[in-house]
């Protein structure tokens, strides 16, 4: 946990770090009063601070103090999740990111028939009839639903379907 | 209190109508589910939701929206009664003595009486409400721009005091919800700030992206971590209690009222204090404390009143001041937004018939919960039979849709995958989400009045401590974070990702 906080607070430092630097380059103030870099840079500043101050305390408490302050007793090594466990997060953040490149050109139903089949499988389902059935309602059943009745435009895609 | 009156009718005119009562039945019906569904929060189930309002007028958005709400504020106790896992953190007492009845065989007393509590707690709270809503928002009307920077930093100051186990960390979470808001053109002089040159970041990142990212996908993924549970088969009887455990529990039920109604004007505190606050009120009150938590009904009737209660009661800093209290109301107010519309004292003026239909909405929506409750808990039951896998498949679909419809954007969808990684980190390092969700929605309003406040004086910051209710306010804040500071709030009773 102690590593974790620290790494974290780290990227915060960079984060606002970075802020700073891009807010000073815009006006502080100007004719009209506080201009468009007044308030990112106050907050960058403040950030900044907070996550340093955050990296030196957590440096200085022992491992154990910061377990109880962050609310978390458990030993260190479990932030990381089990090789199944990593297995399966890994394959929700791919297959998310593959329906989300593949939804503008292939389309709303195509892509979600895909992903619910790969998804499921993904999750440990071996049912081919219900995966079946889940990607069908959740594709075209779905696809109807929104976009006959709602209204909502879901991408159609270059196949028409 | 005429006029209130003379609103309130109007509102039932509006609320009642078959076309808004059917949005707020179907808004209960899916609230409830969210809530029966272990791994979808409130907050994201009513993001997620979203797209289904589209279609419909900026009132009958918001009274499914709101169903949607205090519906999945219900539901999480059907899941804690009978097979002890909370649907939302709000539920997590009822655990103790909820499933400890249905061990018991006295599931349906404890469902039965959690409803009836719900509903009172409900509609006690929504009368509070309909009482302190005029005045507050005519008080609100007398704020200038310093003012209300004041009140939001004593909004976002609560949140990020109670939010979780490190002070430093929830203002840090707070720091960077806000930096995130501006994101975008600057409204005032039209500069683009943190863009990159990327045309879809002009309009900023969207709230509701990335609310669906933190907390929709972010709770997936942490589910993930763990086996998925197995079927669950229930058996449900007798859901009205008996003539002694109403006798026990009416106590409870107006106490859990008052608890979760005054907890619900604080922004920040969230819904899981105002249940084990009603918990650890109705122990320290009972002549046998050392019952509780072997099925006492008491342990389940006070805290899902508060539960409710609060819900409710967390409508009126929203709805009065613009000040959401919790992510979902933050969610909330989100749609208003998408809706076109500001929550805060001028809505109350500018669009009465909207406000009055939507509180009128709250009182139609409890006894829709009680209806749908009491005689269907069977079915929501049966609901708990479908494997997590096929839930959490949909979910993320869902959220997809939900991301992307807003402005058909793809872009979108890549901010809520990316939110999701990061809100499962920060989760996982338990760094708090509240704070960062309600600066990201307070930010623009926030620097709006900062800015708006400077101009008026000249660049003097003495603005803010020469009126009295801005002075008055920022003592207030003060106070909060070096009483936070000091560990003033109990640690055991927080969690920093509850709602």
């Amino acid at each position: 946990m102690k590593r974790g906080w620290i790494t974290a607070s780290g990227i915060f430092l960079m984060l606002f770090g970075g802020a700073v630097y891009l807010a000073s380059k815009l006006a502080f103030l100007d004719t009209l009063g506080p201009g468009p870099g007044f308030f990112p840079l106050i907050l960058g500043v403040l950030g900044a601070a907070l996550a340093a101050l955050l990296i030196v305390r957590m440096a200085r408490e022992p491992a154990a103090a910061v377990a109880d302050a962050t609310g978390d007793a458990g030993p260190v090594d479990t932030l990381i999740p089990d090789r199944a466990a990593m297995g399966r997060i890994v394959g929700i953040i791919v297959l998310l990111a593959a329906g989300i490149l593949a939804l503008d050109p292939i389309g709303y139903r195509l892509t979600a028939l895909v992903f619910l089949t790969l998804m499921l499988l993904v999750l440990g389902v071996r049912n081919v009839v219900a995966i079946a059935a889940v990607a069908l309602v959740g594709s075209f059943g779905l696809f109807h639903g929104f976009y006959y009745w709602l209204k909502v435009p879901l991408p159609i895609g270059m196949f028409g379907i | 209190m005429v006029e209130t009156l003379q609103h309130l009718m109007t509102g039932f005119g509006a609320a009642l109508t078959p076309v808004n009562l059917t949005f707020a039945l179907i808004g209960c019906i899916l609230g409830t589910l969210i809530g029966v569904l272990p791994g979808i929060g409130p907050a994201a189930g009513t993001a997620i939701l979203i797209p289904l309002t589209f279609q419909l007028d900026a009132t009958g958005a918001i009274i499914m929206l709101a169903a949607i709400y205090y519906g999945a504020m219900y539901g999480g106790t059907i899941t804690s009664v009978l097979i002890n896992v909370p649907g939302e953190a709000a539920s997590v007492i009822t655990c103790l003595d909820g499933h400890a009845m249905a061990k018991n065989g006295r599931a349906g007393a404890a469902l039965g009486i959690a409803a009836i509590g719900s509903f009172i707690g409900g509609l006690v709270a929504t009368i509070l409400l309909v009482v302190v809503a005029t005045p507050l928002s005519k008080l609100a009307l007398s704020f200038g721009p310093p003012e209300f920077f004041a009140l939001m930093l004593v909004g976002l100051v609560l949140v990020t005091s109670l939010a979780g186990e490190s002070l430093i960390a929830g203002v840090l979470m707070t720091v960077l919800g806000l930096l995130i808001s501006l994101i975008g053109i600057d409204p005032v002089r039209g500069a683009p700030r943190f863009t990159f040159g990327i045309p879809e970041l002009y309009d900023g990142l969207g709230f509701i992206p990335v609310v669906m990212g933190l907390f929709g996908i972010g709770e997936i993924l942490a589910t993930a971590e763990k086996p998925y549970r197995e079927v669950i088969k229930t058996k449900l009887s007798g859901l009205i209690p008996s003539r002694d455990e109403w006798r026990r529990s009416m106590g409870a039920i107006w106490r859990g009222t008052g608890i979760g109604f005054f907890l619900g004007l604080i922004p920040g505190v969230g819904a899981i204090i105002p249940t084990f606050m009603s918990y650890i009120v109705e122990k320290r009150l009972s002549k046998h404390p050392e019952l509780f938590g072997t099925g006492v009904i008491e342990g389940v009737a006070g805290p899902e009143t508060a539960n409710n209660s609060y819900a409710n009661g967390a409508m009126v800093p929203l709805l009065t001041l613009g000040i959401p209290s919790s992510p979902t109301i933050a969610v909330l107010m989100g749609a208003f937004i998408v809706n076109g519309l500001t929550p805060g004292p001028f809505l109350f003026q500018e669009r009465p018939d909207l406000v009055w239909a939507v509180i009128a909405s709250f009182f139609v929506g409890n006894v829709l919960l009680l209806i749908l409750n009491l005689p269907l808990v069977g079915l929501w039951a049966k609901i708990l039979e479908i494997p997590y896998q096929y839930i959490c498949a949909g979910t993320l679909l869902f959220c997809m849709i939900g991301a992307y419809s807003i402005n058909q954007s793809v872009f979108d969808l890549w901010v809520m995958l990316g939110c999701g990684v990061i809100g499962y980190l920060l989760r996982k390092l338990n760094f708090p989400l509240a704070p960062l969700v309600l600066g990201l929605i307070l930010g623009p309003q926030m620097e709006k009045s900062l800015r708006t406040s400077l101009e008026m004086s000249a660049g003097d910051f003495s603005i803010f401590v020469t009126r009295p209710l801005s002075a008055s306010m920022l003592a207030l804040a003060i106070v909060i974070l070096v009483l936070a500071a000091l560990q003033f709030a109990p640690k055991e009773i927080r969690d920093p990702n509850a709602d």
